[in-house]
């Protein structure tokens, strides 16, 4: 009877862990690819430079990531992140062997949270500024820098790819970790 | 022994049934006496759930009225200059500045979204059980909270750049000259990272909230 009771008990429990198993191994992979598009971003952004080769009145002839003060935002933003991605990801790979781990749980969503925040706010404010080169505004005088320095200008629209999609996978994170809590 | 009489009714004590009554009448007391709500589904033990999504709804009301503001202070703001100067523009409008068009969008859709989740909001009350209902509001609200955080984080560039302007870029600072869009758009700025606070928070609260005992 002990017997019976022991094997109505276990026929159901393999799928159940089986899909946390799944989600939790699902978190380790996102995680590693958003660090590496952050990282990415970081290096691609933190390495512009270009200067003019010919010397004009009106415009400086030498263009940097730090002469913008968002663009230096965005690349210190995408590197916090990067750090923190690769400090929890010990914390994940923990998560697929100990699955019915709620604080923990709790404390990872916090912090993924905070730096999705943070990403996106890096993010969307490089963009704009990106944007602004690009076009340049006409009301507010503001000439399109992308004209001269185009090479800059690529690298730093490049750059902005690795950090949307690393702010798309912590979207998915949090997802997937609050999921992870309703289940168990 | 005639049938005109009407018949006495006497009362006999029958111990079996004299001892069933008293019981019957002492239970019933017992039975209602925890129960203080004649509602069946007010139940003690789901108390700390139910404050925590009223709470959530509470917040939901606090996080709708900074960006209704935010909104309605960037659709109007239109100032013109008097004097005319032969470089600059003396007209600025939020629809001449692409960010801050794309903010003025994002706080209606995050206003729209606070008052549209508010019925689902009051139904978890209601109802502090239901997981689907928490993990989709999860879901919603952490969408808004990205879209609302990628708005203001670009009118605030944009802001940041028309006050200190760039020397490197050749970009003037066009606060110099327009006062009061300047500072109609900073406040709005200001009131939408207010509400992106408040809607991170609720997605904290919301996945403390749905972990299962």
């Amino acid at each position: 009877m002990k017997g019976s009771v022991e094997q109505g008990e276990t026929s159901k429990a393999p799928l159940s862990s089986g899909i946390s198993k799944g989600v939790a191994i699902l978190d380790v992979i996102l995680r590693f690819v958003a660090f590496i598009g952050t990282l990415a971003s970081a290096i691609a952004m933190g390495t512009t430079k270009q200067t003019l080769s010919f010397f004009t009145q009106f415009i400086q002839f030498k263009a940097q990531y730090s002469d913008l003060p968002t663009l230096m935002f965005f690349v210190v933003a995408n590197s916090i992140v990067c750090a923190y991605l690769i400090l929890s990801l010990p914390l994940s790979i923990v998560h697929i062997i100990r699955s019915r781990a709620k604080y923990s749980r709790l404390i990872l969503i916090f912090f993924d949270a905070a730096m999705l925040a943070l990403v996106t706010a890096g993010a969307s404010a490089a963009a704009a500024i990106v944007y602004l080169a690009h076009k340049g505004n006409v009301r507010a005088n503001w000439l399109a820098i992308c004209q001269q320095f185009d090479s800059f200008c690529e690298r730093i629209s490049g750059s902005l790819i690795g950090s949307f999609v690393a702010m798309v996978l912590l979207l998915l994170l949090i997802i997937l970790s609050a999921i992870a809590l309703a289940r168990r | 022994m005639s049938t005109s009489e009407a018949a006495t009714v006497i009362p006999i004590y029958d111990p079996a049934v004299a001892g069933k009554a008293p019981a019957t009448s002492a239970a019933a007391p017992a039975a209602t006496a925890p129960r203080k709500f004649p509602i069946p589904f007010f139940r003690r033990s789901d108390r700390g759930s139910r404050c925590v999504a009223f709470l959530d709804f509470l917040l939901r009301i606090a996080a709708f009225g900074p960006t209704l503001a935010a909104a309605i202070a960037t659709g109007t703001s239109d100032e013109t200059l008097s004097v005319f100067t032969q470089f600059l523009q003396f007209r600025a409008r939020f629809d001449d500045f692409p960010a801050f068009l794309f903010f003025m969008v994002a706080n209606a859709i995050t206003a729209g979204y606070l008052v549209l989740s508010l019925p689902f909001s009051a139904a978890v009350v209601l109802r502090p059980q239901t997981t689907g209902l928490r993990l989709l509001l999860l879901v919603c609200d952490l969408i808004m909270v990205a879209v609302l955080t990628a708005a203001a984080s670009a009118a605030a560039a944009i802001v940041d750049l028309a006050h200190n302007g760039n020397l490197r870029a050749n970009w003037v600072p066009i606060c110099m000259q327009f006062h009061g869009f300047c500072k109609r758009t900073s406040g709005s700025v200001v009131g939408s990272f207010i509400a992106v606070l408040i809607l991170m928070f609720l997605v904290i609260l919301g996945a403390f909230a749905i972990r299962k005992r």
